[in-house]
């Protein structure tokens, strides 16, 4: 079943949301909505899954508001508490990933297990200013026939999102956040595509350092949008990690040829 | 310029061996198997002696003429009897091996050698491609993947869980750490342009076999051009040759030697049935291999393989000046000999170690 859009207020803002599935529930952070839809579909077959837009992103109106991530976060935090009153696996993507980091850290009541896909939040590349929605898209995969498969943000949503963080300070590096990354104590995963040049290779082994309980995954000839590059890899690797945490490192398949 | 003798640790009767691969084990006399490694050992020790900078081994399996499946055990045999010459890993078939366990080798052999660790990766030649029942249509993929799996596994001081297209290890923690940070030297030996780039891209080495010099030269001068491209220049050390060799006192001694080599009609290098080796290249390129389209051979079996030549054949007057050409068109810096050719004995091969140590490694220095 297709998920449904639905809607929901929250610190002045109307914040849409699309859910399918059943099972614990899974919040998804995407700055692109609801635009890519493989993992939340992969997702969906287990779980109760909500992807929430985030004020300011995707189609939602310029976000103003918000102060910083870490209060967006806490908006974050009320949208997923008024769709469940249960613990739910938060996962973030990119920009979603530095908003999940903040609410992991501030609503550890609510977040059973955190996955961070493609965070930005420690350890950003230097990346040549890049100014047109289109320029950007294309840096964010490995191979350019996986850019030329999926149509870039529109060029309003992407200057809105733009300024959004700018002023929010995403891609920046938040040592507020790595000073509180051992406050983290739910399992947690960090997914990097190896081709990921918004990152440095060094910010993946933070996570792990910082973090008590933190896996690290690195996605063969990904970019920063794995799910772009290698959508098989991501959806094996979370939906294993969903389902059995850090004992996810466990392997599971049959060696057996012919029994 | 530098000199590497490649350690083939070849059995001392190969010269004996049917014209098959794989060789079948039958042929090996353990009492003579364990002779040819301690004088394969000998040649190590002299060649060390003789002011070689490098010795290199090879993953080749199934046959007693190179007769190291696992590089990695002979290396550290010989490491503990040559204390200071380069040991270089020339290298490891990566599509055949679990990469993280390479890494493990590799990282180990670096300790135990205390940084005088060299390592390569290589595809291998098709007949290898049956060793571990690999596809080989997969063969390049796990080749590039395999590399940057190992040099991640090396570098990284965390551990992490890879999500490849051929690998998947949900933990990988490699130990212990290289002695050489961040990374020893490390060759690609390749001839396609797409493991080429991957080598000038990663500011590794380019290692290439047995070709013709203009052959050569047009790989390595993609090879630096796509350094350039990448903001690096390679510096004489970057780019290794390996070239077969007899050097005799004389040039008419070795042209005599090379004479009476061709009359015997020798064995082609790794033969196999004609339907295997047809086989394998179609799967390597994605065509269609069809057994019923090819005429049966023989009763013996329909055998092909490439033709036995030398690269550098000669005088040491003569070999010092084949391999300046390599040195001067391609920009070769490290030259890697394997010594033990078709009927060639220990004894001979000894004698040629001592002369290219003698007579040629005093030439190759002055190449800069």
């Amino acid at each position: 079943m297709s998920p449904q859009e639905q809607r929901l207020e929250v610190d002045g803002f109307e914040v849409r949301y699309w859910e399918s599935g059943q099972g614990r529930p899974v919040i998804m952070l995407d700055p692109t909505g609801l635009r890519e839809t493989v993992l939340h579909d992969a997702l969906a077959k287990n779980y109760q899954v909500v992807t929430l837009e985030l004020p300011g992103t995707g189609d939602s109106p310029h976000n103003a508001a918000s102060e910083s991530i870490a209060d967006l976060a806490l908006t974050a935090a009320k949208a997923a508490a008024s769709i469940t009153p249960e613990k739910y696996t938060l996962v973030g993507t990119s920009f979603g990933a530095s908003v999940a980091l903040w609410q992991a850290i501030q609503s550890p009541e609510q977040v059973e297990a955190l996955i961070l896909i493609s965070p930005m939040s420690i350890n950003p590349q230097h990346r040549p200013a890049i100014t047109s929605a289109e320029s950007a898209h294309r840096v964010l995969f490995a191979h350019l026939e996986n850019a030329n498969k999926r149509v870039p943000l529109s060029q309003s949503i992407y200057d809105q999102e733009s300024e959004l963080s700018r002023r929010l300070g995403v891609g920046i590096h938040d040592g507020a956040v790595e000073a509180r990354l051992k406050d983290i104590h739910c399992p947690t995963l960090a997914i990097f595509g190896q081709e990921d040049h918004f990152v440095t290779p060094e910010a993946p082994r933070v996570y792990r350092e910082k973090i008590p309980n933190c896996n690290i995954a690195l996605v063969y000839d990904a970019g920063h949008c794995i799910v772009g590059d290698r959508p098989e890899a991501l959806v094996n690797t979370i939906v294993d990690y969903a389902e059995q945490w850090e004992t996810f490192i466990i392997g599971h398949q049959s060696g057996v040829i012919n029994p | 310029m530098k000199a590497s003798m490649f350690a083939g640790m070849g059995y001392s009767q190969r010269a004996t061996f049917p014209s098959t691969w794989p060789v079948s084990p039958v042929h090996a006399d353990p009492e003579t198997s364990v002779q040819s490694y301690r004088e394969g050992m000998d040649e190590c020790q002299l060649a060390e002696e003789m002011g070689f900078d490098w010795l290199s081994f090879s993953e080749h399996h199934y046959s007693g003429r190179i007769a190291t499946g696992t590089p990695a055990v002979m290396a550290s045999a010989v490491a503990e009897r040559c204390k200071k010459i380069k040991i270089a890993l020339l290298g490891h078939l990566l599509p055949l091996n679990n990469p993280v366990r390479v890494a493990e080798e590799l990282a180990l052999l670096d300790n135990l050698t205390n940084g005088r660790l060299v390592a390569g990766f290589l595809r291998g030649t098709p007949n290898e491609d049956q060793v571990y029942t690999m596809n080989p249509s997969e063969g390049r993929g796990r080749l590039l993947e395999g590399m940057d799996l190992i040099l991640k596994a090396l570098t990284e001081p965390e551990p992490f869980s890879w999500e490849g297209r051929y690998y998947q290890f949900r933990t990988v923690a490699v130990w212990p750490r290289l002695v050489q940070q961040p990374l020893p030297q490390v060759v690609v030996g390749t001839r396609s342009d797409d493991t080429v780039r991957y080598a000038a891209e990663h500011r590794l080495g380019l290692g290439v076999s047995f070709l013709p010099v203009e052959e050569t030269a047009k790989i390595t001068d993609k090879y630096r051009a796509w350094c350039e491209e990448s903001g690096w220049t390679p510096g004489p050390d970057h780019i290794v040759y390996r070239g077969s060799i007899y050097v005799a006192e004389t040039d008419e001694l070795a042209n005599q030697w090379f004479e009476g080599l061709m009359q015997s009609r020798p064995e082609p290098n790794i033969p196999m049935r004609r339907t295997v080796a047809e086989a394998i290249q179609a799967a390597r390129t994605g065509n269609v291999f069809d057994l019923r389209g090819v005429v049966a051979g023989s009763p013996e079996g329909d055998v092909v393989g490439n033709s036995l030549g030398i690269n550098f054949l000669g005088g040491p007057d003569t070999v010092a000046k084949q391999i300046k050409e390599f040195h001067d068109r391609c920009g070769v810096g490290v030259i890697d000999m394997p010594f033990q050719q078709n009927k060639v004995n220990h004894k001979a091969v000894l004698e040629e170690i001592e002369l290219f140590g003698r007579e040629v490694i005093p030439q190759i220095r002055e190449f800069k």
